[in-house]
């Protein structure tokens, strides 16, 4: 077990990662992690570190039976050159025989085997997930400044009918006068509950500049008294409806929801 | 082989889509995390793997050391740049880092590429201006204060008396063994030696070796960096942001914690950038992309335990100096 683990730990840990890798961008999940400008990069290493775990399987086999018949370690030729390091370990661990060395070894190779496990789980078994209400909980709500292009869209006159939670919410942050919008706003995300006003939640969205790990929450405030009762946190809601006034009188204006359905989580569940 | 592929895919494609809805949001967030750790790295620790078995099949054995200069400081200096020749993000740097070890770097020199490689590179550099533009320094100070440490540190570990000794053993047979390899094969170089199919073998063997040693330590490293990510609330870090002394350290303990790559930190400072002090900023920038959970999981493949402690404590001490220092003047 313990050889074996040695000479394939690395390979089947890589093909685990490709499988996955390759899986999420084939079924178009690969953006529940990453920034789709990383996509093709993502992929087009997945598909050079294929062709190695192929050959791995096809090569190290091979390898290995020539080494059992060479005479020894110190036998000459390219390949079995690079197997003698692993010849040096062998040595090593002959010198530090004893009870204690034997029960690090098992510990090392019990060790190697839950890594193995644990990344399977992980990344082949779990069904792909986005971020929870959990994680928007710990980051600050439209923050600052978010990712590159976080200047404030041009909103006076402008077509607000393509614009995302993200442009909403770096829009408000600007407490513009509600009476400026004429048009009706339409956002979808999931529900955030707001932490000071139970009769506010947020439309709420992460936005992604490199990986899930970047990940920042931002989110139009909806005013609706009773929210509680339809939905829950996490639920994915589309909402249509106009700027008001804050009717709990904060600076910044609210969404007054005309309609409000439960809806689907999106393909791409984060705006970039 | 086949029966491999095969059974990995149908365990991703049939693995029911029930699974882990016992678990609670948070630690399916902290999960969620992890993987987006390994997705996210996964492919420039392939390059960097590739990138180091082109460098010891293809590049000759003594070509770096021969054309280097010879006074070390300036050596190091040379070597700190290596990074803008080789953008790859700081986990793809440590396979590298190993495979130029073995064609004759120092281990101080191989340091200060290790370090200084993740700040000064041309992506790097390109999206901390694009985060920050000319504002309050922080480019230019990340720029300097990443060449100083990194080659603080080179000078630091090349007055060892024994610079092997700071290598993990595992790490100090593969050098001997190269270095008995390129004394055997001396003459003849690299270059000339043995058929394109011998490489091909050599090379699916040396991936087999790098994977081994790097992929468990970057599975381990994201493990943990999702699940500190999910048990540290960050009210607490924030609360102490306006601090000039605790802001440093708040957000120098986040950049070890969340571990997130070098090319697209200063997006994520940026959000930061108004709770928290340009000296705090700076202090997040210069030693996240050096020391993170992730680095020192995937540094311990090469270098011992108690070397490490000692980096992680010389660039964690420099980088809040100048993190502080600049707080101070502001």
């Amino acid at each position: 077990m313990r050889e074996f683990l040695r000479r394939w730990q690395g390979v089947i840990l890589a093909a685990i990662g490709v499988v996955a890798t390759l899986w999420l961008a084939a079924t178009n999940r690969l953006g529940f992690y990453i920034h789709p400008r990383y996509f093709l990069f993502t992929v087009v290493m997945a598909v050079i570190a294929v062709v190695f775990v192929v050959g791995a399987f096809a090569v190290v086999p091979l390898l290995r039976r020539r080494a059992t018949d060479a005479a020894g370690p110190e036998a000459d030729g390219d390949e079995m050159d690079h197997d003698h390091d692993h010849d040096h370990d062998h040595g090593a661990d002959a010198a530090e025989a004893g009870p204690a060395a034997s029960a690090r070894r098992r510990l090392g190779t019990a060790a190697g085997v839950a890594i193995v496990a644990g990344t399977a789980v992980a990344l082949l078994v779990l069904p792909p997930a986005t971020l929870t209400t959990a994680t928007a909980e710990n980051r600050e709500l439209n923050a600052a400044a978010v990712g590159p292009d976080s200047a404030a869209p041009d909103l006076v006159g402008g077509d607000t009918s393509s614009f995302t939670v993200k442009d909403w919410a770096l829009l408000l942050r600007q407490n513009p006068d509600p009476a400026d919008f004429v048009d009706p706003v339409e956002v979808t995300g999931f529900v955030l509950p707001s932490p000071d006003d139970p009769d506010v939640f947020y439309v709420a969205r992460f936005t992604v500049t490199c990986c899930a790990v970047d990940a920042q929450p931002v989110g139009v405030p909806v005013h609706l008294p009773g929210w509680q009762d339809r939905f829950s946190a996490d639920d994915w809601v589309a909402a249509e409806g106009r700027l008001g006034d804050d009717p709990a009188g904060g600076p910044s204006p609210v969404l007054i929801p005309e309609s409000l359905e439960p809806t689907e989580q999106p393909e791409q569940p984060y705006v970039f | 082989m086949g029966v491999a592929a095969v059974l990995l895919l149908s365990v991703r494609s049939f693995a029911p889509a029930e699974t882990g809805a016992a678990l609670s949001d948070g630690v399916r967030d902290g999960i969620t995390l992890a993987i987006s750790v390994v997705i996210e790295s996964l492919p420039f620790v392939f390059l960097g793997i590739v990138l180091s078995i082109a460098v010891q099949l293809f590049l000759p054995a003594d070509f770096l050391v021969r054309r280097l200069p010879r006074n070390p400081w300036v050596r190091r200096a040379v070597v700190s740049m290596f990074g803008v020749l080789l953008p790859v993000c700081e986990c793809g740097n440590v396979p590298l880092a190993r495979g130029l070890m073995l064609r004759g770097l120092s281990v101080g020199e191989s340091m200060t590429f290790l370090l200084a490689a993740p700040i000064l590179n041309p992506v790097t550099i390109v999206v901390t201006y694009q985060a920050f533009g000319w504002e309050d320094g922080i480019l230019a100070w990340r720029i300097v204060g990443g060449f100083l440490v990194a080659n603080l540190i080179g000078w630091i570990f090349s007055r060892h008396p024994d610079p092997m000794r700071l290598l993990t053993p595992g790490f100090q047979a593969t050098c001997a063994h190269a270095a008995d390899e390129q004394a055997a094969h001396a003459g003849g170089g690299t270059g000339g030696r043995g058929s394109a199919s011998a490489k091909a073998r050599q090379a699916v063997r040396m991936f087999a070796d790098e994977t081994s040693a790097m992929l468990p330590a970057l599975m381990v490293g994201s493990a943990i960096a999702g699940a500190i990510q999910i048990a540290i609330s960050r009210d607490v870090l924030v609360a102490v942001g306006q601090d000039a002394v605790w802001s440093v350290v708040a957000l120098m303990l986040l950049a070890f914690v969340i571990s997130i790559c070098s090319n697209v930190d200063a997006f994520f400072a940026l959000a930061f950038g108004s709770t928290f002090l340009p000296g705090a900023i700076i202090a997040f920038l210069v030693f996240g992309p050096m020391i993170d959970i992730k680095m020192l999981a995937l540094m311990r493949t090469t270098f011992t335990a108690r070397t490490l402690v000692q980096v992680t404590a010389v660039v964690a001490l420099a980088s809040a100096a100048i993190g502080l220092g600049v707080n101070a003047l502001a």
